[in-house]
């Protein structure tokens, strides 16, 4: 009975029966639907640039954590098999999801060369100059596909296949009520169309969306956010423009381009969220709202990527303590109508609806 | 996940199920002479002396208030000896031989049902002062104070809500001995003057709610009602329990006496009921023995009980190799011991023996689990990135004061990091 050990632990003692793990597998298997839809549809193309993807992701976030892991040892040997011991399952997991989806940003006759760049920026300075794991503010897979847009801009052209002769490279970027000839609605929906690996079939990514809010790991209110205001602004531009074929319209914009790939697996990224309840609404309607201004009033065809770093830009500030709460206020009510108001009626000026 | 946590895996059922010790066969009981509230104390008996259950024999003085120190046995003073109590701490504890005989003091006197229609206000707070009636819920804040309100009383709240996983003890309470329960609830309203009783019961345990109203027919001519309130963790929390049952919102930092409730955790609701009655120190309490590391068992015992010799008459420890965590309260607020040399006080009703767990903790993602879990509304994930820089100002302005340390967020963590550790850190900053 004396030679008992007993430990000196602070409360609470137990701890749920949840892990960090679990949610970055949980992403994973979410996107295996549309994985494997890509392989499916592109083969090699699809595998080489996913495994590039994840090799370069999971080995630069290898060589960090060997680089600045400490670790005790007599010699050189023992201190690296003592690094590695430390070497967890996240170290794994995390970039691997950064990967694949960086992977299905990305249209599959790209040149591998540019892809490993994207893969090398995204996770180099995406992720590890911040300290890695939880520490990053850019979604490491959005800051690669955007610096090779940048930096390869040439790359791009004719990296799409099956490109309709009277289509553009994707059905965004062609005209709105001629890409209805080229392509059906159906054929959006099942991912019939040119485009990026994963962003093309929108029933895969609906059931990843589906398999990752019943386990919870994701949160669905930026996801609401987001696609509410998407919907919202697309009605509205539907109407200003194609009076006759408002539904058509706003389910084309729904489906095309990387709106819902953006909201499912990106912009419910933990690590560069904002932490309060009222914050991830604001979250989303920023971002829902980036991504239709800039595909109606920008130059580019495919925002999300661009909208969800200005997102992630903006972060620091809807957490900001001073007026950040978990509390649904009524100040945060009226603002949020407020903007989401302001933003319809701006959209609708914009586009001259009141000429109508 | 991310998503608001409230429930968690309670273990009750299988402890309800255990057979009741009535343990009175412990040769020697310690009763402490300080403890956290109350840092001196004295005693007023010599060594050799003649004791008898009920008699006072030292006196604890806390900052604002005294409080007697009964004994619970019959039998001879001996000495003193350094133990552990309840939270943890070592403290200085006087010892009783037992001689089993359990004589009662002469100051055990029954009050008839005339002389209790008597009674003031100030009858009852001296009562409840004399024999040292506190918080048995687990704060340990004197009865009498509570009593001793000015403010004008609408509702007695009698709190049996027992959140905490684990505990089981103002459950049995409960549902052994309602009538206590409700006439300690009616000497209550009785004391402040106030109308109306509430007892609050978790909804899920609906044979204690069947056998309170039932127990409640004989007392028609009170306004007395049970509540059935929300079976989620921290549903006990003075605050939550007070809104859940009466819808009255308390502010954090103001007194439930200011808004007309005062709440009293069931059990110390049966002692003022045995004080009011028969002049009782509070002798007894039940004492529950769980967890992975132990044979559970469940015991009614003597308050100065040594739990080694609970422990040792429950069967002992299992998977001795094993290192152990003490814990005494509930797995989520309960605190931690070092040594199993502990001693039973008025606000120990469970010990749990756990398996050591060793948590590798993983980097925050920012999922915000523990910010949507916490029972007041602050971030916990904020404060620990504050406390790490040390910011007092940013501490500050994210209220880590308003912290009640529940647990939640280190239990909800899916990263297992230990943010109420962090919040107490924060609060350590933010005192200076």
């Amino acid at each position: 009975m004396h030679n008992m050990t007993f430990v000196s632990q602070t409360s609470p003692y137990i701890r749920k029966d949840t892990s960090t793990k679990r949610m970055m597998f949980d992403v994973l298997i979410a996107l295996t639907p549309v994985v494997f839809f890509s392989v499916y549809r592109f083969g090699l193309d699809a595998i080489s640039r996913i495994l590039l993807s994840v090799i370069i992701f999971v080995g630069v976030e290898a060589l960090y954590f060997l680089s600045v892991t400490r670790a005790d040892g007599y010699n050189l040997k023992s201190k690296i098999v003592n690094k590695f011991k430390k070497y967890s399952i996240n170290n794994f997991s995390a970039p691997a999801v950064s990967a694949v989806i960086y992977a299905m940003l990305i249209p599959d006759q790209l040149h591998l060369y540019v892809v490993v760049m994207g893969a090398l920026f995204g996770a180099g300075l995406g992720k590890m100059i911040f300290g890695g794991l939880g520490m990053n503010i850019f979604n490491p897979a959005a800051l690669g596909r955007v610096f090779i847009a940048l930096a390869f801009t040439s790359f791009f052209t004719g990296s799409y296949s099956f490109i309709d002769a009277a289509a553009g490279a994707t059905a965004l970027s062609t005209s709105f009520p001629n890409v209805l000839n080229s392509y059906s609605l159906i054929d959006l929906l099942v991912g019939n169309v040119p485009g990026s690996m994963g962003e093309i079939n929108a029933l895969a990514i609906l059931i990843g969306l589906v398999y990752l809010l019943i386990r919870k790991s994701a949160d669905y209110r930026p996801i609401l956010s987001g696609l509410l205001i998407f919907t919202v602004l697309a009605t509205i531009a539907g109407f200003v423009l194609y009076p006759t074929l408002v539904f058509e319209y706003v389910i084309f914009q729904l489906l095309s381009g990387g709106l819902l790939f953006g909201l499912t697996f990106m912009i419910t990224d933990p690590a560069t969220s904002p932490i309060t309840r009222p914050g991830r609404w604001w979250f989303g309607l920023i971002i829902g709202s980036l991504v239709f201004f800039i595909r109606i009033f920008g130059n580019l065809p495919e925002g999300v990527a661009f909208a969800l770093l200005i997102g992630n830009l903006l972060v620091p500030l809807l957490d900001y303590p001073m007026w950040s709460n978990n509390l649904f206020t009524k100040k945060f009510y009226v603002s949020y109508s407020l903007v989401f108001v302001l933003l319809a009626v701006l959209t609708f000026v914009l586009l001259g609806g009141y000429a109508i | 996940m991310i998503t608001k946590t409230r429930n968690i895996p309670d273990g009750k059922d299988v402890l309800k199920k255990l057979p009741l010790i009535h343990y009175l066969e412990a040769p020697y009981l310690y009763y402490p002479i300080t403890n956290q509230r109350c840092p001196e104390g004295e005693t007023c008996v010599v060594f050799g002396q003649f004791v008898k259950v009920g008699e006072v024999i030292g006196t604890r003085k806390g900052a604002f208030f005294e409080q007697p120190i009964h004994a619970t046995v019959s039998g001879e003073v001996v000495g003193h000896e350094m133990k552990f109590d309840a939270s943890g701490k070592r403290v200085n504890c006087m010892i009783v031989k037992n001689d089993f005989k359990y004589e009662l003091h002469e100051s055990i006197q029954s009050r008839t049902d005339e002389t209790i229609e008597a009674l003031t206000k100030a009858d009852y707070v001296q009562i409840a002062k004399d024999a040292g009636l506190v918080g048995l819920g687990g704060s340990g804040f004197p009865t009498y104070i509570k009593l001793n309100t000015k403010n004008k009383i609408d509702i007695i709240l009698a709190n049996g809500v027992e959140c905490e996983p684990k505990l089981i003890s103002d459950y049995e309470v409960m549902m052994d001995s309602p009538e206590e329960l409700i006439q300690g609830l009616i000497y209550a309203m009785r004391a402040v003057d106030a109308p109306k009783g509430i007892i609050a019961v978790k909804k899920k345990y609906v044979e204690v709610i069947e056998r309170l109203r039932f127990a409640l027919n004989a007392y028609q001519a009170h306004d007395i009602e049970v509540v059935a309130v929300g079976n989620h963790y921290p549903q006990g929390w003075e605050l939550e329990a007070i809104e859940a049952a009466t819808g009255i919102k308390v502010p954090q930092f103001k007194l439930p006496a200011d808004y007309g409730i005062i709440p009293f955790n069931v059990s110390t609701l049966q002692s003022l009921y045995h004080a009011v009655r028969f002049n009782l120190p509070v002798l007894e309490r039940y004492f529950v023995i769980s967890g992975d590391g132990v044979v559970n068992k469940s015991f009614k015992a003597r308050i100065g009980t040594p739990i080694q010799s609970l422990i040792e008459l429950g069967g002992g420890y299992v998977d001795k190799s094993i290192p152990k965590t003490l814990i005494m309260g509930g797995p989520m607020m309960g605190s931690n011991v070092t040594n199993d040399d502990i001693v039973t006080t008025h606000t120990a009703t469970s010990l749990i023996v756990q398996n050591s767990l060793m948590l590798d903790e993983d980097p925050c993602i920012h999922c915000a689990s523990c910010v949507y879990s916490c029972p007041v509304d602050i971030q916990p994930v904020q404060i620990m990135n504050a406390v790490k820089a040390n910011d007092k100002e940013f501490l500050k302005q994210l209220s880590v004061d308003k912290c009640i340390e529940c647990g939640l967020c280190s239990f909800v963590c899916p990263s297992k990091i230990h943010l109420t550790d962090y919040m107490r850190e924060g609060k350590r900053i933010l005192r200076g």
